[in-house]
């Protein structure tokens, strides 16, 4: 992907009827002006209970609301599912959050993921809410978790959301500084951007400065919220507190496989490796006294962490799809902040940048070598 | 009762370094303790975190890895991905409070014997020091 750092186009939807609408609106135009031959974007369901990342070709069937506050799987998946084997011939535009961009940059660099004939969409993320609270809403909650109205009923991870805005896009599509019933800002990023935006003939924004102000003003809230929710949870103290916290874990790995960082193709808990003669279990039992079943839960989890903590987009999804209500975010935000910052590396936010897991450079952590 | 505390240590040791070492330490009637099971493994790159996790919640009190050293590795560089990898390790045990000397990565050569005899007894040390693991 081409960048053009330093070079900034920042233009504007109006807006007409709302929002949603009007990014509908632009995308329909996308199809029609054969700029793109298929989007995949946030619908809502007709029972009008849930959203879901749609993959749409025909004008017509366009009735997206990019900004529908829920978070139902993570666009990065959807991405990996559709280019891993072999991306497509046609070009595929996709709208994601900036958690699912930054989860679709990991996975690019795992190779789980192909750009190629893919244009970027990404969209300032006012948050999403819990899948009960949103089926227990009407229809405005687009709207109100646009605005800020519904700070209270955001989840976990999007309050302490490691960075609101979009990296790594072709195009961002912004809400922050702008008057949402007014306008929309439409950034170009890329070059593919730039000849999209300027193919359709779009207005030039006089906001840029509006913007900027209020993109910084969104980062340095959401990290301070960070910083304050990590330091707000007592540490997990020893062993025992472990164990504690995952007691009600019911092993069902759903964490495992909405999280869209864990990545490998075949999770070595879901293989038989573990299942060992009755015997085996005898003695271990012999040796602990008693033990909860099923046995590896904990093990799932640390080696779990262990994997994937490195890229950790901070989404969490694992939270949302845990049926025992695990408060997973309480534990990985921390977590992950802590080996991140161990081997200075920032998940999603540079395609050029390897894995730490995969480099090695030969001078460091030589105490290893002394000790 | 400490003192009667007999930690067992699965040891993960690369064949082309560390294993030869350990040989070696054998072949030269070299003292070390015996609370060591060698595993021996084509490269220390090969020992993914999840056996350390499972020796530690199968009740082993630690867990030594050794591989070449820097510049040594048959395959290039398993040793310094495993020397990534264990300090993320290390990183995971201590957010969680589990005593990361319990986990211990070394480089020992194929004419190491006396560095691997000493690392065992200074790891069995460390590791009675610890008590038995409380993942056990």
């Amino acid at each position: 992907m081409e960048s053009l750092r330093g070079v900034k186009m920042i233009y504007e939807l109006k807006v007409e009827e709302d929002a949603p609408m009007t990014v509908n609106n632009f995308l329909k135009e996308l199809l029609t002006e054969g700029e793109v031959d298929a989007v995949i974007a946030m619908t809502e369901t007709p029972s009008g209970k849930s959203a879901f990342p749609t993959m749409i070709s025909h004008p017509e069937k366009l009735s997206t609301n990019v900004f529908a506050p829920l978070l139902p799987v993570s666009t990065g998946t959807v991405v990996s599912k559709v280019t891993k084997v072999k991306p497509p011939k046609k070009t595929l535009a996709v709208v994601l959050r900036s958690c699912e961009l930054r989860a679709l940059t990991e996975l690019v660099k795992l190779n789980q993921a192909d750009l190629e004939n893919i244009i970027l969409i990404g969209v300032d993320c006012s948050g999403t809410l819990s899948m009960d609270t949103y089926q227990g809403q009407d229809q405005d909650i687009t709207e109100a978790v646009l605005k800020n109205e519904s700070e209270d009923d955001l989840r976990t991870a999007c309050l302490n959301c490691k960075d609101p805005v979009p990296k790594n896009a072709d195009l961002v599509i912004g809400t922050f500084g702008a008057d949402t019933d007014k306008n929309l800002f439409l950034d170009a990023k890329t070059e593919k951007g730039a000849e999209i935006v300027s193919a359709l003939g779009m207005d030039e924004s006089e906001g840029e400065e509006v913007r900027e102000k209020a993109v910084q003003d969104i980062r340095d809230e959401k990290e301070e919220n960070r910083k304050a929710f990590i330091q707000e949870r007592s540490e997990i103290e020893g062993p025992d507190k472990l164990l504690e916290f995952f007691d009600t874990c019911v092993n069902c790995h759903n964490c495992m496989k909405v999280c869209p960082v864990c990545y490998c193709n075949e999770c070595i808990f879901e293989s038989s490796i573990f299942d060992l003669e009755g015997d085996k279990y005898m003695k271990k039992v012999e040796g602990k006294g008693a033990y909860k079943t099923p046995t590896d839960s904990l093990l799932f989890q640390l080696t779990r962490f262990n994997h994937m903590m490195l890229s950790c987009v901070g989404c969490g999804l694992c939270e949302q799809a845990c049926p025992s209500d695990i408060p997973l975010m309480d534990v990985i935000t921390g977590l992950a902040d802590n080996a991140q910052e161990l081997f200075e590396y920032e998940p999603g936010d540079d395609p050029e940048e390897e894995l730490p897991l995969v480099v090695y450079r030969e001078e460091e952590f030589e105490d290893v070598e002394e000790r | 009762m400490k003192d009667d505390f007999e930690p067992t240590v699965v040891a993960f040791l690369c064949n082309w370094c560390s294993y030869a070492g350990a040989d070696l330490a054998g072949t030269s009637r070299l003292k070390y303790p015996e609370n060591v099971r060698s595993i021996r493994v084509m490269c220390s790159g090969r020992v993914d975190p999840v056996f350390i996790l499972e020796a530690l919640n199968e009740g082993i009190d630690g867990v030594l890895v050794a591989g070449c050293h820097p510049g040594d590795c048959h395959y290039q560089s398993g040793n310094y991905k495993t020397n990534r990898k264990m300090i993320l390790l290390k990183k995971l045990l201590t957010d969680f409070n589990v005593d990361s000397d319990r986990v211990r990565f070394e480089y020992i050569s194929a004419s190491e014997g006396q560095k691997f005899a000493d690392v065992v007894t200074d790891f069995v040390g460390t590791l009675k020091e610890l008590g038995p693991s409380p993942l056990k």
